[in-house]
């Protein structure tokens, strides 16, 4: 059951700010690494093309040939790409245009495969949709996370609402397939009505896809982590400080209602709950992170980037200058593999990943698989309900949304 | 070697406050007589408990034989007997001390004479021990050894020219030291041809060797092959080895009057061969045994369940395992509404009672929630009922059938700077203390005497008293009587169910702030759960208290990382480990920390 699979999709990270936020924890280089005259960001496109390769070589090593066929499984194309950051957009158009095509000549896409790109709003970040567009980009993230003022200015973003309302629009006309926001909950500082505001400001603007996270803020920040390699980076002091004031602006119950409020106005306007944080207009699902959630394989690259093949989760050391020297040496960057699991463990984790989303799980798989009690569990306490669509099969509540790590950590 | 003859051996121990540098100057002897090979040598040899390095503190007694060419050109044997430093292990002291025929008085050239070294010294004084004084620390810039000199000598009448100055951590005054412990304390003088007689002053258990008491032989000869006798219990083994401490066992042939050293007996059970026992020969046993020790009593109870009810099983036989090596606790079976079956122990003390439940969770893997602590009161029934023993709360009648509680008192020594004698005096009084007098050790130090109710000290007295004096303060106690009291049980429900782990017996005067403190005290401490949970604070069935756990509403995970799977299973994982180290009661979990926050219901 946990056997090592061809890749179905490919993350591709690219680590650059023009400045970094206090709340972030992925892995980011900002300032003049980013930007300018001393931007490495020449040096990283050389060295993660030269990752696609070794890994494409690997990946061909263990497959087979694209198109070919081994232990009856066929080596098809990608589905997705995703180029997540950091911040993507910062790629000038034509470095943007030769990774896609790099990836497609190694990996292969397969026609109508998503390929997104993260970008920020912000007049000096967001980059050129038309030419992203052209380079083979179907799909935008925006960064927005707010579109209050002062909620913005409290998270240390570049950008205001009219960036995010310019940035859909130049997509729009750049032609892309599906436009996505993000926006975070549970802001310090903020109130059920301003939030409410901002969220109404966002549907206004119609995008296709929306992701809610709740602002977390772990005290040790991204240190946090597991693995002794580096794929991460240290949090930083300001940043440390910043996040031990906020998260004492925030509160639970005003969080809660912050998410409840998703539920009545999201459905409203078009769009159906599909993942814990996502909602999505009738097809514009994230096809690239439905295939995290269903435990399938996908390659990653660039610094800090995490794969997973069906059975071993891996990741890339987080900093840029070991995982760039050893690409330009020739050599696969260092990194950390997770300890093998067991299969006792794998079907935890992938029922902890199902539930996630609204298909939810089938009863009597889960039962079969020993998990009943978890499932009693959750049912008893409402945070599980049968499936609207198929009785044989359970679903998380609203409740079981909000309070989901309840339940999941009665399963892993 | 057993070739140094009587004349040449010397028993002595170490009286010192924790802190006052009694592990440095015994590691310090043993590297100055060569006796641990510098490589091996660890900081606080002695210590070897992972608990006692991790404390600063000596838990258990321990003895160690120094071979000493002293300025005369002869080889001594110095055998020394570590003792604890902790009030709640004033008895091993004891026991150690009469196994002595002199002792090293270390005293902070700095900080001046403590509580309880006041108090060991007295009793070192009494079984007629000499005492070496020893000024340590001199090379600190707020060393006054001119002023505990003083000191000394105003309360202890020690003359100011026996006294040693001595940096242990730069290894000033060890050979000063060493030749004071040849030229001043006498040789042990036991008849060698006696029937034997060897005081057991500590044992442990062996899995291999049985129970291995240690002993100072007083009169006679331990020999290897002959069997012996263990007076008062009556049990009979041919020794399996014996030895002498360097400080890993160094088996001999034979110990002699005078020796310190080990017997292992082979005997399963402690109980054949208790501390204070006296060993002898089977064939021509002693008349009479030594005199002995007074048993030490618990004067702390708590009851220890195990996390998981699967456990329980395996509670029991950690329980009686650890008790080979600490015969001063006691266990019984107990079993609670709330927290199912388990074991009700008695302990020494606070600190005891922490060590136990520590070495049971690291020695033994276990998981453990302990009750709230209590002492032992005397239950007087009426209608002729007669009287009932009890130490847990849970326990007390209602009170239409008491006629009336007694509690125990201690009498408390307090040794402190002057400037905090207000301050202890308030703090003292507010916890039922009746002051009964004070007296000068020089004109910045005082020792003040307190009578005041056990229940009182077990509850945050001592860290009060540590905190209220920034540390200066010293405490000794020893138990006194029981006297009557107009007591009330407080009782906790949690989610409208009685818990009976969380009761407490209380001064009736305290009682309503002390329910309100716990009320509240307990809100902080357990954590949101699934629903609302009230917690309820009564006596006799009157609710006095009332506060609410609040619903958990919001507990989801942010953004995935790339595909950072492994970051969302560690977050999970982490949320189930909290909640394995929770007690389930009824449908609410509750911590290890709420169970004692009945030491805590001060309002602050």
């Amino acid at each position: 059951m946990q056997r090592a699979q061809p890749p179905r999709g490919l993350y591709l990270h690219v680590p650059f700010c023009r400045s970094l936020c206090p709340y972030c924890d992925f892995v980011v280089i900002a300032g003049a690494a980013a930007f300018g005259p001393r931007s490495r960001m020449g040096g990283y496109v050389s060295a993660v093309e030269r990752e696609i390769d070794l890994r494409a070589s690997a990946s061909v090593a263990a497959f087979g040939a694209l198109g070919g066929v081994r232990d009856d499984v066929q080596r098809a194309p990608l589905e997705t790409l995703y180029l997540g950051g950091g911040t993507p957009s910062l790629l000038p158009a034509e470095q943007l245009a030769s990774l896609i095509s790099r990836v497609r000549d190694r990996f292969g896409l397969a026609s109508g495969a998503e390929v997104t790109l993260e970008c920020n709003p912000g007049a000096d970040e967001r980059g050129d949709f038309t030419a992203a567009v052209q380079a083979g980009v179907t799909r935008f993230s925006i960064g927005a996370q707010s579109m209050d003022v002062a909620a913005l200015r409290e998270l240390g973003r570049r950008h205001g609402p009219d960036d995010v309302a310019e940035s859909i629009a130049a997509a729009r006309a750049a032609g892309a397939t599906s436009v996505s926001i993000d926006l975070l909950a549970d802001l310090p500082g903020v109130t059920l009505e301003s939030w409410a505001g901002s969220l109404d400001a966002a549907l206004a603007l119609q995008p296709d896809h929306i992701s809610v996270y709740a602002l977390t803020l772990a005290a040790g920040g991204a240190d946090e982590g597991e693995g002794s390699v580096d794929d991460r980076l240290a949090t930083p002091a300001g940043a440390l400080a910043w996040r031990r004031r906020a998260a004492a602006e925030q509160d639970e119950e005003r969080g809660a209602q912050e998410l409840e409020l998703l539920n009545t106005r999201l459905p409203a306007a078009g769009f159906n709950w599909y993942e814990i944080s996502n909602w999505a207009r009738e097809g514009h699902t994230s096809r690239h992170n439905r295939l995290y959630w269903e435990r399938a394989s996908v390659e990653a690259v660039g610094p800090g980037a995490h794969a997973f093949d069906g059975a071993t989760r891996r990741w890339n050391s987080a900093n840029l200058d070991a995982w760039e020297g050893a690409l330009m040496s020739g050599e696969l960057p260092p990194g950390g593999a997770a300890a093998p699991i067991s299969d006792r463990d794998a079907v935890a984790e992938g029922l902890v990943l199902s539930l996630r989303m609204s298909s939810g799980v089938d009863r009597e798989a889960v039962v079969a698989a020993g998990f009943a009690e978890a499932l009693d569990w959750g049912e008893a306490n409402g945070l599980l309900l049968p499936h609207p669509e198929d009785a044989a099969r359970v679903q998380l509540t609203m409740r079981g949304r909000l309070l989901s790590n309840e339940l999941f950590s009665r399963i892993v | 070697m057993s070739n140094i003859p009587q004349s040449r051996q010397r028993n002595f121990s170490i009286i010192a406050h924790i802190d006052h540098g009694k592990s440095t100057l015994a590691d310090r002897l043993l590297e100055a007589t060569h006796t641990v090979d510098p490589r091996q040598m660890t900081s606080q040899v002695l210590d070897s408990m992972d608990l006692e390095r991790e404390k600063g503190i000596t838990i258990k007694a321990r003895a160690v034989r120094l071979e000493y060419v002293a300025s005369d050109g002869l080889t001594y044997g110095l055998n020394l007997i570590d003792t604890p430093g902790h009030v709640d292990f004033a008895y091993e002291v004891s026991r150690s001390l009469q196994a002595c025929d002199g002792a090293i008085l270390v005293v902070d050239a700095s900080q001046g004479i403590e509580a309880q070294t006041l108090a060991n010294v007295h009793l070192a004084m009494k079984m007629g021990l000499h005492i070496i004084p020893v000024l340590n620390k001199i090379d600190l810039p707020a060393s006054d050894p001119e002023a505990v000199m003083n000191e000394l000598e105003e309360t202890l009448a020690i003359p100011r020219e026996e006294v040693i100055l001595a940096s242990a951590k730069e290894g000033k005054g060890i050979p000063e030291i060493l030749e004071a412990l040849v030229k001043r304390i006498p040789a042990p003088s036991g008849p060698l041809d006696a029937p034997l007689k060897a005081l057991v002053f500590d044992s442990h258990y062996d899995t291999y060797k049985g129970v291995v008491n240690y002993v100072r032989v007083q009169e006679g000869r331990l020999k290897m092959g002959e069997a012996i006798t263990m007076m008062g219990s009556g049990a009979q083994c041919v020794p399996v080895e014996i030895g002498y401490f360097r400080p890993q066992h160094v088996p001999v042939q034979e110990l002699q009057a005078g020796e310190v050293g080990y017997v292992a007996t082979g005997l399963k059970s402690v109980r054949d061969a208790r501390v204070g026992d006296t060993v002898t020969t089977t064939m021509s046993p002693a008349a009479e045994p030594l005199p002995g020790y007074q048993v030490a009593l618990p004067l702390v109870f708590a009851g220890l369940y195990p996390l998981s009810g699967e456990d329980y099983p395996a509670l029991r036989e950690a329980l009686e395992k650890l008790h080979l090596n600490d015969a001063s606790f006691t266990f019984e079976a107990e079993s609670s509404a709330a927290l199912g079956f388990g074991f009700r122990c008695g302990f020494l003390g606070l600190l005891h009672m922490e060590i136990v439940q520590e070495r049971l969770e690291r020695e033994f893997t276990l998981q453990l929630i302990a009750s709230a602590p209590s002492c032992k009161y005397q239950v007087h029934l009426n209608n002729n009922k007669g009287e009932m023993l009890i130490n847990n709360p849970a326990q007390l009648p209602s009170p239409n059938h008491i006629d009336e509680i007694r509690e125990p008192w201690v009498n408390a020594s307090i040794v402190t700077p002057t400037t905090y004698i207000g301050t202890i005096m308030d703090l003292s009084t507010d916890k039922r203390g009746i002051f009964d007098g004070m007296e000068y050790l020089d004109e910045k130090r005082v020792v003040m005497s307190f009578q005041i109710p056990l229940a009182e000290l077990i509850v945050d007295y001592f860290d009060q008293l540590k905190s209220r004096t920034k540390g200066y303060a010293s405490l000794d106690y020893v138990e006194s009587e029981y006297r009557v009291a107009p007591l009330v049980k407080l009782d906790i429900l949690v989610n409208g169910e009685p818990v009976d782990a969380l009761s407490t017996i209380i001064h009736r005067d305290r009682a309503q702030s002390a329910g309100r403190v716990l009320a509240s005290k307990l809100k902080e401490l357990i954590p949101r759960q699934m629903f609302e949970v009230p917690i309820q604070a009564a006596i006799g069935g009157t609710i006095i208290a009332r506060e609410t756990v609040k619903a958990v509403r919001k507990n989801v995970l942010a953004k995935c990382y790339g595909g950072d799977i492994t970051r969302k299973k560690k977050l999970l994982e982490k949320q189930k480990e909290g909640k394995e180290r929770m007690k389930r009661v009824g449908s609410v979990e509750i911590p290890q920390e709420a169970f004692l926050a009945v030491l805590r219901t001060d309002a602050d």
